[in-house]
């Protein structure tokens, strides 16, 4: 799963540490979704979507194309 | 597009290092339970029998606030901190076991007798204890 969370967090000039502390995560789980190391769960990208203000589907989208 | 957030109350590194705090003191007493039940009866009591049934007793009592503990512990941790966790312990009960059970089964059909090898609980809690501290590691870097 790709995302656009690195951008959305440099648009705002947040820093991960920041960005984690409003998520209540730790710093390295930012890093590690920002990395597409790690995919975060629905409740944790339904909070990252209501911290940003934005629809889902505009910070987290599917790499793999949609089945036919 | 600069906002500033405003940090919550009781954060998650604040309530993890709570959490960390009370998981170590915990440790601690049991650590300091178990060495009075393994070191007092032949060195503070003669090996009375009531007094070697209360340290039993007693670390039981922190053994099981220990297990609570660290319950607590892992519940509180986000989610890929407890991915790593569990990761990690599934690991180590894993080795336990699959070293554990063919070494008590070599012990008892005395396949390692002759090499001074005897199953040894203490050392299946050591090999567990690294291997988790290893496994830890390694998660800690994979997703750093």
């Amino acid at each position: 799963m790709k995302n656009r969370l690195k951008v959305l967090r440099a648009e705002r000039d947040w820093t991960q540490a920041q960005l984690a502390e409003a998520l209540d995560v730790s710093r390295q789980t930012i890093n590690a979704i920002e990395t597409g190391k790690f995919d975060p769960s629905l409740p944790l990208a339904f909070r990252a979507a209501r911290l940003f203000g934005l629809p889902i589907e505009e910070i987290f989208h599917d790499q793999d194309p949609a089945p036919l | 597009m600069k906002n500033q957030l405003k940090p919550p109350e009781n954060g998650y590194q604040s309530r993890m290092r709570t959490s960390t705090k009370r998981l170590c003191r915990w440790h601690g007493w049991w650590a300091a339970a178990t060495l009075l039940m393994a070191f007092g009866p032949g060195f503070l009591w003669h090996r009375a029998l009531v007094p070697t049934l209360v340290a039993v007793g007693l670390d039981v009592a922190m053994g099981v606030g220990m297990i609570l503990a660290t319950k607590k512990y892992v519940e509180e941790l986000d989610e890929l901190q407890r991915r790593i966790f569990l990761n990690a312990l599934g690991i180590a009960v894993g080795v336990g076991l699959i070293v554990g059970v063919p070494w008590t089964v070599m012990d008892a059909y005395h396949v390692i007798h002759s090499h001074g090898l005897h199953a040894n609980f203490g050392l299946l809690v050591i090999l567990q204890g690294l291997t988790f501290l290893v496994s830890l590691l390694y998660g800690t870097w994979r997703y750093r």
